[in-house]
């Protein structure tokens, strides 16, 4: 039988303990906030609103997709955010109210994309740069909600834009540009806005951005080439440009005009340099690790914060130029997350490029151990917290020691597409590995070396998660293909198989007393299966719309946790089969959930890069 | 193939150490107490046995009661309940004191001063004797100052008492001024029943023009309208030439 679930609105919702996740490749994406309090920053799908005092997270839920810009008013009252779409969908514009948090208004014209916003220095225009595919210049008025004018793409496939910039004082002038494009756009009495070209004379760049000195008399444009254009306001005119022996290498990405008439540029290398608006002479510089995003001035005028691509978060002094890094997060998206067993405060993810170990009370990761150009689809930290064992996209196996992160082991050529699915068993002597082609492979660890035991292949399709009994004599794993098979591990063969109909598992897990196991999946049913005959129980099907991606259930098997493509929590009561709870705040899909033994945190991790710790509702009872 | 031996690393020192909480072992609170009585007492033996000190005399046992305690002597207890003690009595053998001199001259006689007699009353031969003054024989309370006036407080009062009825007479007759109808003068009586009157004769004058033909009911109408108007001014003007004094409501 089945029990529908209550609507997501009647039940209570989980409570958000701390959140790692910063998207560093959106373009001057971390703001400050007017108010000098508030750090605004994307998170996939959600913009997140920081207190820099106490971390007190705000989340905005609106967008359908990936933000990929945003910009704040200059009184602070509004916040707007645009959005990536699928092709020849509409991508919207969302102003956000401020104090109340909410939708003001959605703006829906342009296509696919959203490239750059800005607000009027009055907020009263607020312009927008379709993407490469719309390449629009669309104005919008904020008080009446309405378009007021757009402006085509440009006619040449050669030159498009790329960012657009309002004027510090002028709500009538704002400019945008892009490759070999650099206009200054005036707004008319007419309510019409009318470009002019910028004379470089024979210069040709692609602008990255742009900004005006805070008396408006030059605007001052980062290229990719590595130099800074500085153009006259009134007269178009290039007035001058550098610096021109060393450049900024990739590209100066962000700039921003000081008070004191220096600029502060960001370089796609990773190089923030202060130099001088005259003669563009490098004052101060400090190297960091990646390119740098977004530079957002604090209120005091001597600290400032500084986004890098690699979701890195640094505080700087303009005085000695030291950089200080505030906050760490995974900029690509995290397959997998694993708890220390008996411990609630340490854990390990594994994303794209990196796998890190974290304490729960630290922003910054405590262990990194980066693996260039590979993905880490899972990993599982030992019961006795000796290694980490990761399964990779190349195919191979590899144990980290979680200190020095040293590699112990590599097992070459365990899966031939990649290891999608990993776990150890309880002694830390044996691995159960499945890889994307379908086979399950058992692996014994020795002290200097690994021995393969068994090699499975009864599933079809990609092995997505792999369950080991705590005797260490069965192992469960769940396929693609829509079977679920339970093995013996000792003799390695086949116990029972369970065969879905039209759909694919995504993710099982054995209850505690280990007399069922759950499954879930594309059909966004959970269901409740008898280990000893194979037969179906229990079916509860979910009034969500999209699948399950993940599971895990409590140590003592009162309650499991579902997250899925809808970027839900939702925690469960195994015996009411109802949902308890409901944690919204991820912006991407959720990758992967995990309790701790004691019941006092949950994990979870999405696509977009977030790890989040929820506090769980349902402690342990004595 | 040599391999390095490292050492074995867990995830797990990465806690922070955690704090003892058994609970510490039991000492008792004397402990120091006799740590210290111990000490003295082994320190005075540690090398050169008991201290030498005199040996307590034969003469001094111990003797019958001398371990009881002594309970504090009672004092005598002063039987006068005088509080400063007087001066002794001078001594025959004493002298006087000398030199004490009096201010009064004794060269110059004293005249004496007739004391002024106090009139009293006395009821009878051996009765009460009384000060005339309080006998009541004297007027004495006629003389006051306040006497025959009424006392201030009760002046106040009356005050007091007449203000409010004022104002409240004064608040009746507004109250009546404003609820009360107002008599129309002669002239605007008769400037009325001029007017009435010219109307009237307006009136007839378009009831005599009506047409003799009563056939339509717009013109039935109108007659019957006509009629009422004039029937209700004359009397109107009956009621104003009948009476002389007419009061308005306002």
């Amino acid at each position: 039988f089945s029990i529908m679930d209550q609507t997501p609105k009647e039940v209570p919702q989980l409570e958000l303990a701390a959140v790692s996740g910063f998207n560093g490749q959106v373009h001057f994406g971390m703001r400050l906030h007017p108010d000098k309090e508030h750090l605004i920053y994307p998170l996939g799908c959600t913009v997140v609103l920081t207190r820099i005092k106490d971390n007190m997270r705000h989340f905005l839920h609106g967008h359908t997709s990936d933000i990929s810009c945003l910009s704040t008013s200059k009184s602070g009252v509004y916040i707007a955010s645009g959005q990536i779409n699928y092709n020849d969908f509409e991508a919207e514009i969302i102003v956000w109210e401020y104090t109340k948090r909410c939708i003001y208004t959605r703006f829906v014209i342009h296509e696919s994309k959203v490239e750059a916003l800005a607000f009027s220095p009055n907020d009263k225009y607020l312009v927008s740069l379709g993407g490469q595919d719309d390449g629009r210049i669309l104005l919008w008025s904020i008080t009446t909600k309405q378009a007021i004018c757009s402006a085509p793409a440009l006619p040449l496939s050669l030159c498009h834009r790329l960012t657009v910039k309002y004027s510090n004082t002028n709500d009538n002038i704002f400019v945008s540009a892009g490759r070999a494009t650099l206009q200054i756009w005036e707004l008319d009495e007419f309510n019409k806005i009318k470009p002019t070209d910028c004379k470089l004379s024979k210069l040709k760049r692609t602008v990255r951005c742009i900004e005006f000195a805070p008396d408006d008399e030059y605007i001052f444009c980062g290229t990719t080439s590595g130099d800074i254009l500085k153009i006259h306001t009134k007269t178009k005119y290039l007035s001058d440009y550098g610096p021109i022996k060393t450049k900024h290498s990739l590209g100066a990405n962000v700039l921003k005009a000081l008070s004191t008439g220096e600029l502060l540029v960001g370089s796609g290398f990773g190089t923030l340099t202060l130099c001088s608006s005259t003669t563009f002479k490098a004052l101060k510089h400090v190297q960091m690790n990646n390119g740098v995003t977004s530079i957002a001035l604090k209120d005091d005028g001597r600290h400032f914060f500084a986004g890098t691509d690699a979701s890195e978060i640094y505080c700087l002094d303009l005085q000695d130029f030291k950089a200080e890094l505030v906050s760490t997060s995974h900029h690509g998206a995290v397959k997998d997350v694993s708890i220390a067993f008996g411990s609630s405060e340490l854990f390990v993810t594994g994303s794209e490029e990196d796998i890190r170990a974290w304490h729960i009370d630290n922003s910054k990761e405590l262990l990194r151990i980066p693996q260039p150009c590979l993905t880490c689809n899972t990993v599982h930290l030992m019961i006795d917290g000796h290694s980490i064992v990761t399964g990779w996209n190349d195919g191979k196996i590899r144990v980290f020691a979680p200190q020095s992160g040293r590699l112990m082991l590599i097992i070459h050529n365990a899966h031939r597409n990649g290891v999608s699915a990993i776990k150890g068993s309880t002694d830390c002597k044996k691995i159960v590995s499945g890889g994307q082609e379908g086979t399950v492979c058992v692996w014994e660890l020795l002290k200097h070396g690994h021995r393969r035991l068994a090699f499975l292949t009864e599933h079809k399709s990609t092995v997505r998660c792999v369950q080991i009994k705590s005797d260490d004599k069965e192992a469960v794993t769940a396929s693609m293909d829509g079977t679920c098979i339970l093995w013996d591990i000792v003799k390695f063969v086949r116990i029972r198989k369970i065969i879905s109909k039209n759909s694919s598992f995504k993710t099982v897990c054995y209850h505690p007393e280990e007399h069922q196991i759950l499954t879930s999946g594309t059909d966004r049913k959970i269901v409740y299966w008898d280990v000893h005959d194979g037969t179906a129980i229990r079916e509860l099907q979910d009034a969500q719309t999209l699948a399950i991606n993940c599971m895990h259930i409590s140590h003592d098997g009162r309650y499991f946790v579902t997250g899925g493509d809808d970027k839900l929590v939702r925690v469960w009561d195994y015996m009411d089969g109802m949902v308890t709870h409901v944690g919204r705040a991820h912006g991407g899909a959720i990758t992967s959930v995990e309790i701790c033994c004691n019941n006092s945190t949950l994990i979870t991790t999405s696509a977009d890069g977030a790890v989040m710790r929820w506090k769980f509702p349902h402690p342990v009872v004595e | 193939m040599a391999k390095t031996i490292f050492p074995q690393e867990s995830i797990y020192n990465y806690l922070p150490d955690q704090v003892h909480t058994e609970k510490p072992k039991y000492k008792s609170k004397f402990r120091p107490v006799l740590i210290l009585k111990d000490k003295t007492l082994k320190d005075a033996m540690k090398t050169m046995g008991p201290a030498k000190v005199a040996t307590p005399s034969p003469d001094k046992y111990l003797k019958k009661h001398s371990k009881e305690p002594k309970l504090p002597q009672i004092k005598e207890r002063c039987h006068r309940m005088c509080t400063t003690k007087k001066p002794a009595v001078p001594l025959r053998s004493e002298h006087p004191p000398m030199d004490l001199h009096s201010k009064r001259s004794l060269i110059k006689p004293t005249t004496p001063v007739p004391t002024k007699q106090l009139v009293a009353s006395v009821d009878t031969s051996r009765g009460h004797k009384e000060l005339l003054e309080h006998s009541g024989l004297v007027p004495k309370y006629v003389n006051k100052k306040s006497y025959g006036k009424v006392p201030e407080y009760l002046q106040h009062r009356n005050e007091e008492v007449h203000r409010s009825v004022d104002e409240y007479n004064k608040y009746l007759k507004e109250q009546m001024e404003q609820g009360a109808m107002r008599q129309l003068s002669e002239e605007e009586r008769q400037a009325n029943l001029e007017s009435l009157r010219t109307t009237l004769d307006e009136l007839h004058n378009k009831y005599n023009r009506l047409p003799v033909v009563m056939d339509t009911l717009t013109r039935k109408n109108r007659k019957d309208q006509l009629e009422a108007e004039i029937k209700q001014l004359e009397s109107d003007v009956g009621l104003f030439e009948r009476f002389k004094t007419i009061y308005i409501a306002k």
